[in-house]
């Protein structure tokens, strides 16, 4: 190699080297990252909308608006490797006759100080962002309302069992009221299971002889599938069953077709406790 | 020994009739056959002893396990040395060149050898069938799973086969880097003439070997139906399979731990003069952490698995809420061997990869002290993230913040090994052998492997994600897209060395291609299914999810069809592929310094360390030189095995 080619070669990334942006690697790797980022980001926006089910709470919003953030965070880093990685395949890829044979030396460079403190500083940066996001979000969940409406999960090999505590209604179809906060107590009779409502974006375990809560709002109205998510056995897959979120009126019906008084439904259901009264005593 | 006469081969020794003393009769056949029959005696008189009580037939299970362990070992001959050493007699040189595999040709790979090279080959060979019996189940699964309600299998079976499934993937993948490689290629690459303990890494094989029919067994034994986390008390409740299991994973972590040890110590007191710390080559550095974090990590896996049978079979109650036991301690002490262990398989694969890609850019490893303390920065964090796997478990929800910050802060250094590997590609020179091949594709998959990583670390999003199959998607992007094919990397590149044989590039790159492929289609479908919300570990799902799965099934097949082509490459080359040259890829490690097939003991006059390896295109004499063996006269080439029948070997050895 020349010594004229061998300076071209060190300076040729450089802005020393007069050349424009787009002919030194660093701009073809731009121009490689660009697109792929682009692509990206727009998957970020665009695909979960397509992917997920529709999710029915504040919780359930948080894990779109999360996995949106984080597609189109992580898609310029992404971005950056493949890009890389892409350009090395194509510029500095050797083709010699014989493939026996190795390439002369490259260049050889143990270290760069700068660009791995960079390196740190911006992934650091970004796992802060992201941590800040994380934590931001998961302490605005942690919200109790007193008020809540209380639904009793009970876990068995292999359905679910669900009680309206003062309702004394206990059925193996969730019905949740509209825009009423919700607070399930779960536990199990038997082994451990999962009680994931997922398009309410909460889970917790089912344990036998614990009692673990997780709480929302369901804000849309509905059906979706309650599942488990802990292997438990035997037929595991099939210990699903359907749930649904309807409106309070809609609710105190169904909670009475299932066995409960007037003033207990409407009680649950959290609509006027007047008119429930009034039925409930000309009847 | 600096004579100008290269020493004889310690493999052309003439043996007395006499030498191993009773290592000359055991095999692999004295040791299944004293293991059916140790077995079996426990068998029976656990029955006749124990018959009655409660837990009767879960001591019987234990006892028959233990018993087929111990008497399969015995008859290998993995406690010879011991005993006699007991009984007042030390092992004479003669025995130990007998047991290392002195005048035995290839049958000393059916018997307890303690030639470094010869375990590392029984390693490589007991991971392509653990792979090959775990890609089986998987097979199995993703058919099941091909419409939303199959009938291919019943969901007992399903459940047995997803548990083993698992299992064997995960003891494939703890082994597939630090079994063959560590054993074979690590003690040369730093100059040693063995490990440092030989006998206790031959044990290290036939210990694992021994728990592989153990695990097989748990489906004639009613099946265990619990995934591979067997979660308490669904698994204090399984049938006796799960003794089976659970010796396994006990039997299992004994071979680990006695491995981790030899390697740590061998690297630490085994080094030829001159290599020093910082002159280990990369791989080394990642067999050794890798093997830390193991000693670290395993014996919580045996703790737990111990107390798992104490509590089936003795009536003890760690883990039985009932009485006064946790599921969430269960879950702790697993997970707590859990994480950690996943970073024991990826770490040593990565370290490859850094190898390899240093090799095939003609550039030194970019970044190698910063690689090193990635690598101790991923191994010392990687203690103290479990619980990102118990985020919905219900257990302590006050320390979701502090395991969400420890799970993301792992990112960085992971980050660091990314910017190690691009680095060393950076303006390299870059020779696109099939390694390299490799190694891109470890970088693509492994990426996407991260990045899900962190939407499961955000607790928020987990209450989503958890128990479903995008867990399953991102834990196959990191371990097989990832861990995997890194390994699948230094599989092609020391191949050579390992076999004495060339692999066929061509068809090893229609391998890749279709492996690549498979892993985006199956993989992608995963994601897809995960993110409709459909659970793991499923038989049959809601036929809202099918077309998702068709396309992760189809994957699947593309996969499988790539693995069998990549199997056929190996095992085609094995037998008759084109004889390697000592140093086919050109590269300055001293394991391609010294001749293929690599002579017993290795080096016939010590090394000469007086650099790192990575010296190229540095314009200074190579620092990692063997001077017996000048790499500048081409060697006669003879296929590997021929060695120990005292043949000319390309040492161009005297005899
Ligand atoms: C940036 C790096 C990573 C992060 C942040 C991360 C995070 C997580 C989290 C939070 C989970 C739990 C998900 C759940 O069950 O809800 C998980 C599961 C898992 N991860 Fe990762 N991970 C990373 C890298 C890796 C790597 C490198 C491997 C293996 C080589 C790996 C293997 C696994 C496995 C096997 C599981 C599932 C275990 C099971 O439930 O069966 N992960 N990961
Ligand atoms: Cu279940
Ligand atoms: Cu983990």
């Amino acid at each position: 190699m020349s010594f004229e080619a061998e300076i071209d070669k060190i300076e040729a990334d450089t802005i020393l080297s007069g050349k424009p942006f787009f002919s030194r690697p660093s701009g073809k790797i731009f121009l490689i990252w660009l697109p792929l980022t682009i692509v990206g980001v727009l998957i970020g926006l665009y695909a979960p909308h397509h992917l997920l089910p529709v999710l029915q709470s504040p919780e359930g919003g948080d894990v779109f608006a999360t996995i949106v953030f984080f597609t189109v965070l992580a898609a310029p880093v992404a971005a950056l490797v493949y890009a890389i990685s892409f350009y090395s395949l194509i510029a500095w890829r050797h083709k010699g006759e014989d493939p026996d044979v190795p390439p002369p030396d490259a260049e050889p460079q143990r270290e760069n100080g700068p660009m791995t403190v960079l390196w740190l500083v911006v992934s650091t940066f970004l796992v802060v962002v992201l941590l800040f996001w994380g934590i931001t979000v998961w302490s605005a969940q942690q919200i109790v309302h007193p008020n809540a409406l209380q639904v009793n999960v009970t876990g068995q090999q292999w359905l679910w069992t669900y009680s309206y505590p003062g309702t004394g209604v206990e059925t193996r179809n969730l019905e949740l009221p509209l825009n009423r906060p919700v607070q399930f107590n779960i536990t199990s009779k038997d082994v451990t299971h999962g009680f994931w409502p997922a398009v309410l974006g909460v889970q917790v375990d089912a344990n036998p002889n614990v009692t673990t809560v997780i709480r929302t709002t369901p804000n849309k109205l509905g059906g979706f599938t309650v599942q488990c998510s802990q292997l438990c056995g035997l037929y595991h897959a099939f210990m699903n069953n359907k749930a649904s979120v309807v409106t309070p009126a809609q609710f105190a019906t169904w909670l009475q077709s299932n066995g409960a008084n007037r003033i207990s439904a409407a009680v649950a259901a959290g609509t006027t406790p007047v008119a429930a009264t009034t039925a409930a005593v000309s009847s | 020994m600096t004579t100008a006469v290269a020493p004889p081969l310690l493999e052309d020794t003439k043996l007395g009739p006499k030498a191993g003393g009773f290592y000359r009769r055991q095999n692999i056949w004295t040791g299944l056959g004293f293991g059916i029959f140790l077995g079996f005696v426990a068998w029976v008189v656990s029955h006749a002893t124990i018959q009655g009580s409660n837990w009767g037939s879960d001591m019987v299970v234990t006892c028959t396990m233990l018993g087929w362990v111990i008497g399969f070992n015995v008859g290998m001959g993995t406690f010879n040395a011991p005993i006699r050493w007991m009984l007042g007699h030390d092992q004479t040189h003669e025995d130990e060149l007998y047991a290392a595999g002195v005048s035995q040709g290839s049958s000393r790979y059916f018997k307890f050898c303690t030639d470094h090279k010869v375990v590392g080959t029984q390693y490589l060979v007991l991971v392509m069938v653990l792979f090959a019996v775990g890609g089986t189940l998987a097979m199995m699964i993703r058919t099941q799973l091909i419409t939303a309600h199959s009938s291919f299998l019943d969901p007992q079976t399903y459940n047995a086969i997803v548990t083993v499934h698992g299992m064997v993937m995960i003891i494939a993948t703890i082994i597939m880097v630090s079994g063959p490689f560590a054993n074979f290629i690590m003690p040369i690459m730093i100059g040693a003439k063995d490990m440092a303990f030989p006998r206790l890494n031959a044990m290290s094989f036939w210990v694992v070997f021994s728990a592989v029919p153990c695990l097989l067994a748990t489906f004639f034994l009613g099946g265990v139906n619990a995934g591979w986390t067997t979660y308490a008390p669904l698994s204090v409740q399984a049938p006796p399979a799960m003794d089976a299991f659970a010796m396994t994973i006990i039997v299992f972590v004994v071979s680990v731990t006695v491995a981790g040890v030899n390697t740590i110590v061998t690297v630490a007191t085994m080094r030829a003069k001159g290599m020093t710390m910082g002159r280990l080559p990369i791989f080394t550095w990642g067999s050794v952490v890798g093997g830390a974090l193991g000693l670290y990590a395993m014996p919580a896996f045996l703790v737990v698995m111990t107390m798992m049978i104490t509590d089936r079979a003795t009536g003890t109650s760690f883990f039985v809420p009932e009485m006064g036991g946790s599921q969430w301690l269960w879950e702790n002490i697993f997970w707590i061997m859990g994480h950690p262990e996943v970073y024991v398989i990826l770490i040593p694969p990565v370290a490859a990869v850094l190898e390899i890609a240093s090799t095939f850019a003609r550039k030194p490893v970019f970044g190698y002290k910063v690689a090193i303390a990635g690598f101790i920065a991923i191994a010392s964090l990687s203690i103290m993230v479990w619980a990102h796997h118990m985020f919905t478990t219900g257990w302590a929800p006050n320390l979701a913040g502090p395991f969400m910050i420890t799970t993301e802060l792992i990112s960085i250094p992971t980050g660091i090994i990314f910017l190690c590997t691009i680095g060393t590609l950076w303006r390299g020179s870059i020779w696109t052998r099939l390694p390299m091949y490799f190694v891109y594709l470890f970088i693509w998959n492994f990426i996407i492997g991260g990045v899900t990583g962190i939407y499961l670390s955000d607790v928020p999003a987990d209450q989503f994600f958890h128990g479903d199959m995008f867990v399953t998607a991102h834990f196959h992007y990191t371990l097989l897209g990832g861990a995997m094919i890194g390994a699948t990397a230094a599989v092609c590149y020391w191949f050579p060395k390992v076999t004495g044989r060339m692999l066929n590039e061509r068809i090893g790159k229609v391998a890749f291609w279709t492996i690549a492929l498979g892993i985006q289609v199956t993989y992608f479908g995963q994601f897809w299914e995960g993110f409709q919300g459909m659970a793991r570990r499923i038989a049959q799902y809601n036929p809202q999810f099918q077309t998702a799965n068709q396309m992760s099934t189809i994957g699947a097949y593309i996969l499988m069809t790539g693995w069998i082509i990549f199997l056929y490459m190996m095992l085609n080359a094995w037998r008759r592929g084109k004889i390697a040259p000592a140093n086919p890829w050109h590269a300055k490690t001293l394991e391609w310094k010294v001749p293929t097939p690599v002579p017993l003991e290795n080096f016939v006059v010590d090394p000469v360390v007086t650099s790192d390896p990575y010296t190229y295109g540095e314009g200074v004499p190579d620092g990692q030189v063997v001077p017996e063996f000048a790499p500048t006269k081409e060697p006669e080439l003879v296929p590997a095995g021929s060695a120990a029948s005292g043949e000319p070997t390309a040492t161009g050895g005297t005899n």
